[in-house]
């Protein structure tokens, strides 16, 4: 059995906790928010829906799925790719 | 099915008791696979009947009717009250509280089926799911969610500050069944882990992660191991893959697959989220400064930065382009975690544990004696998801339709009070003598520089070079 004296020293242990927590998250955070990069962060957060916190690509606002432009300046796969590098190099080297 | 078999994963266990119901391996793959085929049941069943393979109508998946019954508290600047009204300015009051009821019967059904008393578990799982919601309220402040300080984090620090003031509550014991929260959390995060994604970025995607990511994962366990000489190896492979695939979800998957201690995830998730961070703000200004390439730039971030919401943050730092190729890289890696934890969960059950083995038991039969059980649910999980997403663009809504509306908010108020319980149960003075050594922060660093050091160089042959038009 606890004795009551340390029930109560642990309920407030528990309080001062609380407090501190509720320090942070309602005094301290919005202030830090004030500072110039840290605010200008937050803004571009927000103007380009960007969920910073996500875990998981599907937490994402918007699934990253390969964009258009993408395959226009990226060979996704090689045939002609690796074909055209290669006789560009031998024909560097036979020069 | 009983309780005989030696426990999977570390995390979170509450009593060693033995008890007459399954071993919650076996709860987590039941349920978590039935509430799967729930979502995705009820998701086909409400299918639009116009349009269905629409990609442009229907981005992230057919609407699911489980998606009004389960959210998470949303961003909010100074009053957390703020929190439950949408971007939309819609509440999302009920269906954050429904979320905690999920929590609270999931849980209950898993009591159940692991032999509990189901009044003794529901006040203790009353309370863990509100703690749960207060984590993820503080998980969702402005600066913290956009900084990606995620929330298993203040998961963890509501555990610590209930076990360390109050201790662990006798009436909240029955309820702490954090390893199978976790368990179950990972089993339907299974669905979310879709092969098929890893073909997105072609060729150049492909090897920027598959090459480099599994060089540095052993390169850095290798290190930790038999250069650092730290005494335990799940700690290791836990922070090797938090570093190298993709963060906490990583390292969550990983540490189940090979058994770490949960001090031993705590520990890797604070180094990760610590270090995300840091990278998060540094290396946009650090490409610019370069005058690299965006796309190269963007590769880089996404094969680099530990988290996913850390890794588009830092990509829009560098423009649109940066920021999408960035996005696309890491789901890449994140399709890899089903594979590597697979693949590590073999490992440690035939070899790093093989010295306990008898002589006369074969190495097979070993394997599936000590198999994390779970780790098969999330596997095939991930299996089938991705061969349902692979069967045309209608199909593969449906399952984004399923992921996106239920299973993956599911996931996440499980983690979150599975973190809570880690947190209760912790106790960081196991892990005081590493931590002074500062030994797993060295691994780190230098699994990281590996990373950086091979992933730039794969993305500037890939994306820069080789492939470019």
């Amino acid at each position: 059995m606890i004795a009551a004296s340390e029930k109560i020293n642990r309920c407030l242990r528990l309080a001062c906790a609380a407090v501190v927590v509720a320090a942070i998250w309602l005094v301290i955070l919005p202030r830090m928010q004030a500072i110039p990069s840290v605010s200008e962060h937050m803004q571009r957060m927000t103007d380009r829906e960007v969920n910073a916190g996500a875990m998981y690509y599907t937490e994402l606002e918007h699934l990253p799925l390969r964009p258009d432009w993408v395959a226009e300046r990226i060979a996704l796969w090689p045939e002609w790719r690796m074909k055209s590098r290669a006789s560009r190099l031998f024909e560097e080297r036979e020069r | 099915m009983t309780d005989s078999t030696p426990s999977s994963l570390s995390l979170g266990s509450a009593t060693t008791e033995k008890r007459s119901g399954w071993h919650e391996d076996f709860a987590a793959m039941l349920v978590g696979g039935f509430l799967i085929l729930l979502s995705l049941g009820l998701t086909w069943y409400a299918r639009p009947s116009t349009d269905a393979g629409d990609r442009t109508k229907y981005e992230k998946g057919w609407p699911n009717p489980l998606a009004q019954t389960i959210d998470k508290p949303q961003s909010w600047v100074s009053n957390p009250v703020d929190s439950l009204t949408n971007k939309k300015g819609k509440s999302v009051a009920i269906p954050v509280v429904l979320g905690m009821g999920w929590v609270v019967a999931v849980g209950a059904i898993g009591a159940y089926l692991m032999g509990r008393s189901l009044l003794q578990f529901l006040p203790g799982g009353i309370l863990l799911a509100a703690l749960s919601g207060l984590s993820y309220l503080l998980a969702t402040e402005k600066l913290i969610n956009d900084y990606n300080l995620e929330y298993p984090l203040w998961a963890l620090m509501v555990g610590l500050i209930l076990g360390n003031t109050v201790g662990e509550v006798t009436w909240l014991r029955p309820a702490m069944i954090g390893e199978y929260f976790i368990k179950t959390g990972l089993v339907v995060f299974g669905a979310e882990v879709l092969f098929s994604r890893l073909l997105e970025l072609g060729l150049p995607g492909l090897l920027t992660a598959w090459i480099v990511t599994p060089i540095v994962l052993v390169s850095a366990y290798w290190f930790g191991v038999y250069v650092l000489k730290i005494p335990s190896k799940s700690l290791c492979m836990t922070i090797s893959a938090d570093m190298s695939v993709c963060g906490v979800s990583a390292a969550i998957a990983t540490a189940g697959a090979c058994k770490a201690k949960k001090e031993e995830l705590s520990l890797a998730i604070g180094l990760s989220l610590f270090f995300t961070v840091v990278m998060m703000v540094l290396m946009p200004p650090l490409i610019k400064g370069l005058g690299m390439d965006v796309i190269v730039g963007g590769a880089w971030i996404g094969g680099t930065i530990d988290a996913t919401g850390a890794v588009v943050a830092a990509g829009e730092a560098l423009g649109k382009e940066g920021g999408e190729v960035a996005a696309t890289v890491k789901m890449i890696q994140n399709s890899m975690i089903g594979l590597i934890a697979f693949a590590v969960a073999v490992y440690w059950a035939g070899w790093v544990e093989h010295s306990e083995r008898k002589p006369e038991v074969s190495l097979g039969y070993e394997v599936w004696r000590r198999f994390p059980k779970f780790i098969i649910g999330f596997f095939l999980a991930s299996v089938v998801c991705s061969l349902l997403f692979t069967q045309g663009a209608e199909n593969s809504l449906w399952v984004d339709g399923a992921t996106s509306g239920f299973t993956s908010r599911l996931r996440g108020w499980l983690f979150c009070v599975g973190f809570v319980c880690m947190g209760v149960q912790t106790n960081f003075r196991e892990l005081a003598p590493m931590l002074t050594s500062g030994r797993p922060m060295v691994m780190y660093l230098v699994g990281q520089a590996l990373n950086l050091i091979l992933t730039l160089s794969m993305a500037s042959l890939t994306f820069g070079w080789l492939f470019r038009k």
